[in-house]
């Protein structure tokens, strides 16, 4: 420790300059891992909202909610408690004095578990009529305000603005929640249509619903069109990063460790044991991952306080201290080129 | 027992065509008490002389012994440890750590050989008498060469060490500082019971040593008297 911190308080520019790239990989790593949890929840927010363990599709869907139409004939006769019908359908949402929105209409029956109990209305109330409907906080920011009268795709009707709601964002778009019969209306259906969906907060048997799709919520938000895409081509940009970041360090380890060569050589002549050697660069290689990675946590931190709310940005911080973790191991990991050329070194050279 | 003895050591470096017999059969003794004084011209062998002598590379043939014990036949750490323990080092690079200001060349000491160290008394002498009492907070590269030397020359004396190694230590000195480093080297001899050795070009040292050598050709002869080729 005292070798490690005695040359980099001296040789402050060069470890200034490694620390400085440290910060700015981590950086860019802790904040491409914020946009992909940002990205996950603006996909499936609302998804996590309901507490979903099984969704129910169409089984011509092709997997997408979207796609999907159950028919009453599809379901069993006796409806299960722990399920609640959901119809979905994309559309524009258009109010005076608002900017045009396209969203996510999300139609529910209100005796059912997801509008009795898992939606957190942040302000007004809950849909109690088929022209009400309840919208996604995000819309404040578009001009959207309580006891607006909007119009859906190009229909007629009025709904009114009744309430708003935390976390309700699918597929990418903010969701407005409604009713059942206002679902049907807009995706011209009649009676016989029940829902895009149903979901459930239990994990429900493949034989309960005989007719229909089966998925655990995993399988279903994995296949949200794009959402594998995606999170894979963050998962590939934040892996690179980090095998990235274990080759800067380990190069400038051991390019500072060539230019010691002969230090370290005077050191071994005099009989310093080469543990005490490998034990300083070791430690020089964890205290400049731990200021680079603080550095890049701080940088991410206030650039999320001053970027646009529409850019999703989520700070995780139980990932943050894994992934610091992760880094500050590869950077021993890294040290270890250098800490063989340490072990390796022939005092003898001390001498010419 | 003598504090170290060398017999028969040879030392080739390279192989075939290119293969050097740089020592050849080489006998020396070193006694607790005594100064030597290792003369000789650059290629003579004698870096290969020192360096065999500290266990920092073994000979080809032949054996060095430290107050008894084999330096062949202990382990690289054990090496280390005897290295750490009895020799003190004073190299012609002055082994001087560039980021380490002279008192903390000094603490490093302290950090790995945790004991056995000169007092602070001692110490405080050895700064006083080698005139680097002042240079404490100075880096190696705010010092002059024969500033240098002093403290690369109070920091291998530092540990205590039973036998002090020499590589050219009065290479960047002054006729005064040659005096004052070959008095000390004396009375660490004298005083305190060490063996010096000291290979070198310089021979205003030669009147502090009690024995002198010449290595030629890599061989090592004692002389009496001083060759004038070899000034």
């Amino acid at each position: 420790m005292f070798l490690a911190l005695k040359e980099m308080k001296h040789e402050k520019l060069h470890y200034g300059l490694i620390t400085a790239m440290i910060v700015l990989i981590s950086y860019l790593m802790f904040f491409l891992m914020g946009m992909m949890l940002g990205l996950q929840n603006e996909n499936d927010a609302a998804i996590k909202e309901w507490d979903t363990q099984t969704v129910l599709l169409n089984k011509n869907s092709n997997d997408n909610l979207s796609q999907s139409l159950i028919t009453r004939d599809q379901l069993p006769a006796k409806e299960q408690k722990e399920t609640a019908l959901v119809g979905q359908a994309p559309v524009v949402l258009k109010a005076h004095g608002a900017s045009k929105e396209s969203v996510q209409f999300v139609g529910l029956d209100p005796d059912q578990f997801i509008s009795r109990e898992k939606l957190k209305i942040a302000s007004g109330h809950k849909v109690e009529k088929s022209n009400e409907i309840v919208v996604d906080e995000s819309l404040k920011n578009d001009g959207y305000h309580l006891g607006d009268k909007v119009t859906i795709n190009s229909q007629q009707d009025k709904y009114k603005i009744v309430g708003f709601v935390k976390d309700a964002k699918l597929s990418v778009a903010p969701v407005i929640y409604g009713d059942l019969s206002a679902w049907r209306n807009i995706r011209g259906v009649n009676n016989q249509a029940v829902a895009s969906g149903v979901f459930s907060d239990r994990q429900l048997s493949k034989e309960s619903y005989p007719k229909l799709e089966h998925y655990s919520v995993k399988e279903f938000i994995n296949k949200l069109p794009g959402y594998s895409a995606q999170n894979n081509t963050f998962t590939f940009m934040i892996g690179f990063l980090m095998v990235i970041s274990l080759i800067v360090i380990a190069v400038f380890l051991y390019i500072l460790t060539m230019q010691k060569i002969s230090h370290y050589a005077v050191m071994r002549a005099q009989g310093i044991p080469a543990r005490h050697l490998v034990l300083a660069t070791i430690t020089q290689s964890v205290i400049l991952m731990v200021c680079g990675v603080l550095g890049g946590i701080l940088l991410t931190f206030i650039t999320k306080l001053v970027i646009p709310t529409s850019v999703p940005v989520i700070m995780n911080w139980p990932i943050i201290a894994l992934m610091a973790v992760g880094l500050v191991a590869l950077g021993m990991i890294g040290s270890l080129l250098p800490v063989r050329m340490i072990v390796k070194i022939d005092p003898v050279k001390a001498l010419n | 027992m003598p504090t170290m003895e060398i017999r028969n050591v040879n030392k080739y470096y390279g192989q075939g065509i290119s293969r050097v017999h740089v020592l050849k059969d080489v006998n020396f003794v070193a006694n607790a008490g005594e100064m030597n004084l290792i003369l000789g011209p650059s290629g003579s062998g004698k870096s290969t002389f020192l360096t065999i002598a500290g266990g920092l590379q073994t000979p080809t043939s032949g054996e060095v012994l430290i107050d008894g014990i084999n330096l062949q036949k202990l382990s690289p750490k054990k090496r280390d440890e005897l290295r750490l323990k009895k020799i003190g080092f004073i190299l012609q690079s002055y082994n001087l750590l560039p980021y380490l200001d002279v008192a903390d060349q000094f603490k490093l000491v302290d950090k790995i050989k945790k004991s056995g160290n000169v007092s602070r008394e001692a110490f405080e002498e050895l700064l006083q008498k080698l005139a680097i009492k002042n240079l404490l907070k100075q880096y190696p590269s705010e010092l002059s060469g024969g500033q240098n030397q002093r403290v690369a020359i109070a920091r291998a004396l530092y540990t205590d060490p039973q036998i002090i190694l020499a590589d050219e230590p009065t290479a960047a000195l002054d006729s005064n500082l040659v005096k004052t480093v070959g008095q000390l080297f004396q009375n660490m001899a004298k005083e305190k019971g060490k063996a010096v050795i000291a290979v070198t070009h310089d021979l205003r040292l030669q009147k502090y040593a009690d024995h002198i050598y010449e290595l030629a050709d890599g061989r090592l002869t004692e002389k009496t008297d001083i060759p004038q080729e070899i000034i």
